[in-house]
């Protein structure tokens, strides 16, 4: 069988330039946004402006009895049609609108409908709502013990069963509280010569997707449409049919182009609201968020980490304690997720005999933070090896040689006890140095000055979310040519690409003949979602075998017409002799679930707590203004172990990408909070990296790897790139002008007043 | 946001006598890359929108005088001083200040004029255009008047422009052998707001600096000249030292404020900074020449 002889295959390996490519740039490629039905009604959304109360009324009437407006509802209109309108994918602790009490200054209250966006926009504004204010708290080390409780009583989903014990539990904000014991770190640390102790904070950060979030629920007889730009458009079925009591198969969730999601589309965010809305107004309603109102839907975790760890006289990492507090903002998401699966690598990517971590999902009254590419891990990366960086220094041991010393290599067991497979750390740690020139230590030097050149280096890991499932179809016509229905979702990423080269490699066509489907639950198999690296991994696997299903199908039937084993076939051939005509498919089916055991909940520990490991690092060059703490990347070498590549790349373009976006949460971004008010909700306050901001030279090096149980070698790769970035550049700040700094983001005020207190204690003033 | 009324006047007479009213809610459009986003988020609800850009065929020409005074109408795109020959020779400093003033859809979109009425403090082109010692030709119903850009603004947000009073275009004088600077401190991204911009004019006659223009802005509520550092400068020779006292008296005597780009305390440290190398870049490019 080989439609295009040519070929012989080398569809994976190979550089397939994005198949969206042509209909993107042309301007063709089709959004939610875009999307315009009969009688369609646009939402605005009326939000709360206190971070914490009891509702005393709220005045609709107004909005209600202006020109224009078809409808006015609250949570009370909503509960007509959802008796228990709480939705969430770790917890049921969102309201649709909100319900007796608000949880933070944004949460929506009401949602105004009229057939121009710009008339619900004013009504909304009409909107009154009278509040008894509750005390209220952001900080998530306080809100361990503060007075002021977000939420009443804890409501697990029920869909993890790790949580269920939490259901009922009252008069807390921990969400989740998660622990790991290996060894004994007691005696650990009573073995050390040296313990340090460090404390590191980041801020608050949003996803800032071009695409702002848009969900277009379209009721039917008794179906309801809902095109949502969504990465879980499975989840978004289920939680769906679940709110309404409904069969799955009465939801369809339909998923075209996505302007980047970044983790700020997963589980279900307007969807809910859209399908109510549309339900009780009898029309299709689209609710579309604009730039400013994302601050108020998802954002990632704010973080304290506490880290101790005792040290040999040989530097030698004996004992490692790690304290981590989560801010969840008001509604959990999927931060208790967070908290446990990246919490359990709190340790770093070092051999510790000893190790104790406490992970604590907290509930604040601050909009809700949950997913954004790297899962929790580069909060976590940015304290451990800052916390590393540290105590080489002080060791006097250089910051490489401390690593190679105590990074985990071969298959030494990681905290959780599961080995560490096919993961490359050293060839990782090894290629930074090489690049870097580190070892021969050739140190810029700069002609001016009100310079100083600074070098630093960071690496980090990450396990996959697991255990999750995909399933994926493969269609095959009678012309021989091959859909792909699958319900991962391009978001930029080029999944469409990977997995069309996959199907292509093994059905012996080209990358670019292969059709995907986009998400249409009705039509595209059940997937868990697009997040966390998952994608190439397991969605690879469920189209491997369903490609090779559908190969093991034409063989048969080629068996079956009489061809024999040496025959030179087409499919059409095959197709053309069972039916008389070109008629009929041949369908393959594949469904992934990787091996998987539940950590000892007393403990943690398990064998196989995930199918792969991701391991990336970043080193950066830089030149700090010493008159003005303004320092500007002059080199970030971005190093990865991500298996064999299947497109190199787009590959490449994914590491780019993940550390540019990782230097915006370093350098510029942070959501600023006045009493739980978003100060800067706006792109012209909120700074996101521009072209201009790229440091002068990105190297991107993939280390030689092979996943042995991945898809053709591969695995995930689209959070990598994320990990070591900002304690690289902390790292190297500290080289640069001897501060350092333990709170992101790392402004040139930051570095200016920190340099000036240096000066200060020198000079004893 | 809903409904407004937008009218486009075909004369600059017929516009002020638009503008001629009291009501707050009746403002100009030029390019409306500002008064767009303030729509946009509720801060500004306008009944009327005059929209100048009928104006705009008469009032976006650059021209030169017999002189040497350059004459930019008000309605002048900043890509098309950007771009313009004569702007990039006889005030060669206001090209270069463009390739780093917003991006090139504001600068293709918002005006001269419109960039220097707004009255907003982080606006590169009041200081710059200050320090060249420039002029804005208002018109309003009481006939035509000169304001120096260096006069321009009366507090946050503010001008002394008159009611129905709008800037036909700015006059810029021919450059004597003087140098000009403007440094721009961001302190986030570089594409962001200033936190601190300072402009330099600098013009030597035996051995000492004769002409000196020094001013500050974004860090402060309106733009500020820097009087008493101006006139630490002038008389005097340019030496290292000099520049570094000029810096710090223009630190001391300039009011900062704190917001989303640095505190206070930060930005009068920047001050003393970038006046003393805005000062040395300026002496720099002379000795060049």
């Amino acid at each position: 069988m080989n439609i295009r002889p040519e070929l012989t295959n080398h569809q994976i390996g190979r550089s397939v330039p994005r198949l969206e490519g042509p209909e993107k740039v042309s301007g063709r490629a089709s959004y939610v946004h875009n999307l315009k039905l009969p009688g369609m009604l646009y939402a605005k959304i009326f939000r709360s402006t206190v971070a914490h109360g009891r509702i005393l009324s709220i005045d609709v009437s107004a909005a209600r009895m202006m020109e224009g407006v078809e409808h006015v509802f609250t949570g009370e209109d909503v509960k007509t049609i959802v008796p228990n309108p709480y939705f969430g994918p770790a917890f049921h602790d969102q309201p649709v609108l909100a319900i007796d009490k608000v949880h933070f200054v944004g949460e929506p209250v009401a949602v105004v409908l009229a057939r121009d966006p710009y008339v619900a926009a004013e009504a909304a504004q009409l909107i009154t709502a009278e509040y008894e204010e509750l005390p209220a708290v952001f900080d998530e080390v306080e809100a361990m013990h503060s007075k002021a409780v977000v939420h009443e009583e804890l409501k697990p989903a029920g869909t993890f069963p790790d949580l269920k014990h939490l259901a009922g539990r009252k008069d807390t904000n921990i969400a989740l509280d998660y622990h790991l014991r290996r060894g004994d770190p007691v005696a650990g640390f009573a073995q050390a010569v040296h313990v340090f102790e460090h404390e590191f904070r980041t801020q608050q950060v949003m996803h800032v997707p071009l695409e702002p979030m848009v969900t277009l629920a379209e009721p039917h007889h008794n179906t309801i449409i809902i095109h949502t730009a969504s990465q879980s458009p499975s989840f978004v079925r289920i939680e769906i049919a679940r709110l309404l009591g409904w069969p799955e198969n009465r939801v369809q969730v339909k998923v075209p182009h996505l302007g980047g999601g970044f983790g700020a589309k997963l589980y279900i965010k307007l969807e809910a609201l859209a399908a109510c809305a549309a339900l009780l107004a009898g029309a299709p309603v689209k609710v579309m968020l604009p730039m400013e109102e994302q601050f108020y839907t998802i954002t990632k975790h704010a973080s304290t980490f506490r880290i101790k760890s005792g040290v040999d006289h040989e530097g030698r990492l004996l004992a490692r304690h790690c304290e981590v507090y989560w801010n969840g903002g008001a509604f959990a998401d999927i931060g208790p997720r967070v908290t446990q699966k990246s919490g359990f690598t709190a340790p770093g990517p070092y051999d510790i005999d000893n190790v104790s971590i406490d992970s604590y999902a907290l509930y604040t009254n601050r909009p809700p933070a949950g997913a954004l590419r790297g899962f929790g891990i580069p909060q976590l990366v940015w304290a451990y090896e800052s916390h590393t960086d540290i105590i080489a220094h002080e060791l006097g041991i250089d910051p490489i040689e401390f690593r190679r010393r105590n990074i985990l290599r071969d298959d030494r067991p990681q905290a959780t006890g599961t080995p560490m497979t096919d993961a490359a750390v050293d060839a990782v740690l090894e290629k930074i140095a090489e690049c870097m020139q580190w070892e021969s230590g050739s140190r810029r030097k700069s002609d001016d000055p009100t310079k100083r050149f600074g070098r630093g280096m960071a690496i980090g890991f990450k396990a996959s979310i697991s255990p999750t499932t995909s399933v994926a179809v493969v269609n095959v016509a009678a012309d021989g040519s091959v859909v792909l229905q699958l319900s991962t979702v391009d978001m930029g990423q080029g999944s469409d690409t990977a997995m069309a080269q996959i199907v292509a490699e093994i059905l012996e066509v080209a990358a670019e003949d292969v059709r995907i489907v986009h998400p249409d639950t009705d039509v595209t198999p059940y997937d868990m979602a697009t997040l966390g690296s998952r994608s190439t991994f397991h969605m690879g696997h469920a189209v491997r075998l369903a490609a090779e299903d559908a190969k093991r199908k034409l063989e048969e039937l080629a068996h079956a017409m009489g061809f024999t084993d040496h025959a030179v076939w087409q499919p059409r051939d095959l197709f053309r002799r069972k039916y008389g005509m070109q008629a009929g498919n041949v369908i393959g089916v594949g469904t992934f679930i990787p091996e998987y055991r539940s950590p000892d909940p007393e403990n943690g520990q398990s064998d196989k707590v995930t199918p792969f490991w991701m391991i990336g690092g970043t080193g950066v060059e830089l030149e700090v203004d010493v008159e003005t703490g303004h320092f500007r990347i002059l080199r970030m070498i971005n190093v990865a172990d991500l298996g064999t590549p299947l497109n190199p790349r787009i590959v490449e373009t994914q590491l780019s990408g993940a550390s540019m976006m990782q230097l915006g949460f370093t350098m510029f971004e942070e959501m600023r909070l006045d009493a739980g008010q978003v100060t800067n909700a706006s792109l012209a306050d909120y700074k996101i990296p521009g072209i201009q901001d790229v440091p002068d030279a990105i190297e991107n090096e993939i280390v030689a790897a092979h996943q042995s149980n991945g898809p053709f070698g591969a695995k995930g790769v689209g959070e990598t790139a994320t990990f070591g970035v900002s304690p690289a550049i902390a790292n190297a700040l500290f080289d640069a002008v001897g501060v350092r700094l333990t709170q992101l983001p790392l402004t040139p005020e930051a570095v200016f007043m920190a340099m000036r207190a240096k000066e200060g204690a020198a000079s004893g003033v | 946001m809903r409904g407004f009324e937008l009218v486009r006047p075909a004369t600059l007479e017929e516009a002020i006598r638009l503008l001629d009213t009291d009501d707050p809610t009746v403002r100009p459009l030029s390019g409306g890359t500002a008064i767009m986003q303030m729509m946009k988020t509720g801060i500004f609800k306008p009944s009327r929108l005059v929209s100048l850009s009928s104006l705009a065929g008469d009032h976006s020409a650059i021209t030169l005088d017999d002189k040497g005074f350059l004459s930019i109408g008000a309605m002048t795109t900043l890509a098309a001083v950007e771009h313009s020959q004569v702007v990039l020779q006889h005030a060669p400093l206001l090209p270069k200040v463009m390739k780093r003033l917003a991006n090139v859809r504001v600068r293709n979109a918002a005006t001269v004029g419109g960039a220097l009425a707004h009255g907003d403090p982080h606006m590169d082109l009041p200081p710059v255009l200050a320090a060249l010692d420039a002029e804005v030709i208002a018109q309003g119903p009481g006939g035509q008047r000169r304001i120096p850009v260096a006069d321009l603004y009366a507090g946050y947000f503010e001008t002394v422009l008159q009611r129905g009073e709008i800037i036909a275009s700015v006059s810029v004088p021919p450059r004597n052998g003087c140098n000009s600077v403007y440094r721009k401190t961001t302190t986030r991204t570089a594409d962001d707001w200033p936190a601190l911009g300072v402009a330099t004019s600098l013009g030597r006659g035996e051995g000492v600096l004769q002409h000196v223009r020094l001013f500050a802005s974004a860090a402060t509520e309106r733009m500020t000249r820097l009087g008493s550092a101006e006139a630490h400068l002038r008389g005097n020779r340019p030496e290292a030292k000099l520049l570094e006292e000029a810096g710090r008296i223009a630190a001391q005597e300039v009011e900062v404020i704190d917001d989303a780009h640095g505190s206070a305390a930060y930005k009068v440290a920047l001050v003393a900074v970038q006046v003393r190398r805005a000062l040395h870049e300026a002496l720099q490019q002379g000795s060049e020449q």
